[in-house]
């Protein structure tokens, strides 16, 4: 088997404690950075296809992920500076009140592995919180809020208006979230609304594509 | 009219109820020491440790409490040493611990209502409330021996204290609590989940009948129609919380001789703070009129007879009234 193909099933099968040594062998055996980089994402987008149609579960979807991650370690000091199709940046947070981050994390690392350059903000994120970082990176491209609770679609509400009334740059809103629905979304102004971590991809690509 | 438990009866035997068994009247759920020892947290109050080493925050205007896991608080950082930081609370109380749920217990009525000791969090929630879930998830890939282990522990905690619950509670049912599964998907896959939960629950279960409980509820408000032949396995008779997205008609269509579906009204669509009698109707007399009468009893999928918005639980209780004048 190829070395790029190896490195494909260690992130596809999640092995997360011998990728780190598959990836250091495929760049030895003269694969370049962006070639396995490559490889990974398109191992992570179908990953995430395959947890769309519920063919894997949230911890297969987890270790891959992670697996990714630490592979992505090994090449990043290969990878040249700014290297890469850059899809630009994404700010991504539960919103306040909001404790449940699995959902957010899966839709951050797919975006990730996408292309975006993600800048998480964790859980339970205030408005306000979320309104000074867009400013910081007026050059963010979408925004994505996760809501969990019925009880913090309120807050959902408030940070998709919070971020749509924001006069600086120029950025899409994206939502998602269990109790979040497309007519939900677009009642409270987001831009765009994806049911799982798979088609938050599709969806953000869309969506910068119409900026 | 049959009274509540004959009613009861009746549908457990796939008989001739003479309405449907509405949501939790036929069982009374039991507190016991656990839950005393170390009270629990209450809402707008500090973080409390449970009996386990786990942080729980309640604060003001959340639906419930939930455990902190900032790397400070999680209990189990590495699984592979959860054995020098995990330590399973008492199995025995005292006879004065024990008390006033005894008194609890001796006015329950036996001759209507089950009594079912109140058990949660259960063994998978166990395991992701010491290590955070996420890291949970993928310790069962990257070191299964240990959870295997930790696992084995925590069935030797719950299999212990069944001794001393069933020794003074009597109970003749079971309420135990683990959630299985989100909305739409199991947690782990059903080869995994066997792998690690179904020789475990099977003792737990079997236990609690060898000490005379007759009648096992499992409650998992949650997609989780893929683990029925294993509920069923397990010694299940009841599986409460069992949410529309499962296609609860479809379930009883191949499952309902040998287990019965508590649930179908989800618990998102009634307990909101708009809620409407008429709505709540609407959707109870659908879903039972999907589900039809046998191996089903209607019910909130809350694990518990109450809602969260004031009202809510009980304009279910009086829809399935009303419905079951008309189908019965
Ligand atoms: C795991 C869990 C927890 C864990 C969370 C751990 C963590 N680190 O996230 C813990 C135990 C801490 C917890 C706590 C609580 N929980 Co909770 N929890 C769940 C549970 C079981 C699963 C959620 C989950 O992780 N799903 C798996 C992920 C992969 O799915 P997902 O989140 O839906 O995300 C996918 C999509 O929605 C979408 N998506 C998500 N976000 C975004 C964002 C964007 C931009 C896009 C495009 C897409 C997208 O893509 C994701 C991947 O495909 C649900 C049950 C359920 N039925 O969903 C309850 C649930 C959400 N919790 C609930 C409750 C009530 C609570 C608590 C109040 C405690 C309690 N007493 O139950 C606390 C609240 C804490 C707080 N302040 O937030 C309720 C909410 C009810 C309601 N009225 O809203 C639920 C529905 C359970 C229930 N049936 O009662 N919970």
């Amino acid at each position: 088997m190829s070395k790029l193909n190896e490195v494909k099933e260690m992130v596809q099968k999640g092995r997360t404690k011998k990728i780190a040594g598959v990836v250091q062998e495929a760049l030895d055996a003269g694969a370049d950075a962006q070639e396995i980089l490559d490889a990974m994402v398109d191992t992570m987008g179908d990953v995430g296809d395959a947890f769309s149609r519920d063919e894997i579960f949230v911890p297969e979807m987890l270790i891959a992920a992670k697996a990714m991650k630490l592979g992505l370690e090994v090449i990043e000091p290969q990878l040249a500076s700014g290297a890469g199709e850059k899809l630009g940046k994404c700010i991504i947070g539960t919103v306040e009140g909001d404790l449940h981050d699995i959902g957010k994390n899966l839709v951050a690392m797919m975006i990730k592995s996408s292309g975006f350059d993600v800048i998480d903000m964790g859980v339970d994120v205030p408005v306000d919180t979320f309104i000074e970082k867009i400013k910081e990176n007026p050059d963010v491209k979408v925004v994505a809020f996760s809501g969990l609770l019925t009880t913090t679609m309120p807050a959902l509400k408030a940070s998709v208006e919070a971020a749509k009334n924001c006069d600086v740059g120029n950025f899409k809103v994206l939502v998602g979230g269990a109790p979040v629905t497309e007519e939900y979304a677009d009642e409270i102004g987001a831009d765009g609304y994806a049911q799982d971590a798979g088609s938050a991809v599709t969806v953000a690509k869309e969506l910068i594509a119409s900026l | 009219m049959l009274s509540i438990k004959e009613n009861f009866l009746e549908t457990l035997k796939r008989g001739n109820p003479d309405r449907y068994v509405n949501q939790y009247e036929f069982v009374k759920l039991l507190m016991h020491p656990y839950w005393t020892a170390t009270p629990p947290a209450t809402p707008g109050g500090p973080p409390v440790v449970n009996p386990w080493g786990v942080t729980i925050s309640f604060p003001e205007g959340m639906p419930g409490p939930f455990p902190i896991h900032d790397e400070e608080h999680i209990v189990v950082k590495d699984v592979t040493k959860w054995k020098d930081v995990v330590k399973a609370p008492a199995t025995s109380y005292s006879e004065e611990d024990w008390a006033p749920f005894v008194e609890e217990m001796e006015a329950i009525d036996r001759n209507e209502f089950f009594v079912a000791p109140f058990i949660a969090p259960g063994i998978f929630e166990q395991t992701h409330y010491l290590l955070e879930i996420q890291n949970c998830l993928m310790a069962f890939y990257e070191e299964p021996e240990a959870m295997h282990e930790l696992i084995a522990y925590i069935t030797e905690f719950e299999l212990a204290y069944a001794e001393d619950i069933c020794k003074h509670l009597k109970p003749n049912a079971l309420f135990h609590h683990d959630d299985w599964g989100t909305q739409k998907s199991t947690f782990l896959s059903p080869d995994m989940f066997n792998e690690f939960f179904l020789d475990p629950y099977k003792k737990v279960y079997q236990r609690y009948r060898d000490l005379g409980v007759e009648l096992i509820i499992h409650h998992s408000d949650s997609y989780a129609a893929t683990l029925v032949p294993s509920m069923i396995e397990m010694g299940i008779d009841v599986w409460q919380g069992v949410m529309s997205t499962n296609n609860v008609p479809e379930l009883i269509e191949k499952y309902g001789d040998d287990i019965i579906f508590m649930g179908g009204i989800d618990s998102s669509k009634i307990d909101k703070p708009d809620w409407t009698a008429e709505e709540t109707l609407k959707i109870v007399e659908d879903v039972c009129r999907a589900a039809g009468k046998r191996a089903f009893i209607p019910c909130n999928t809350m694990g518990g007879p109450e809602s969260m918005y004031p009202g809510a639980y009980d304009a279910v209780t009086e829809a399935i009234k009303v419905v079951s004048k008309k189908m019965f």
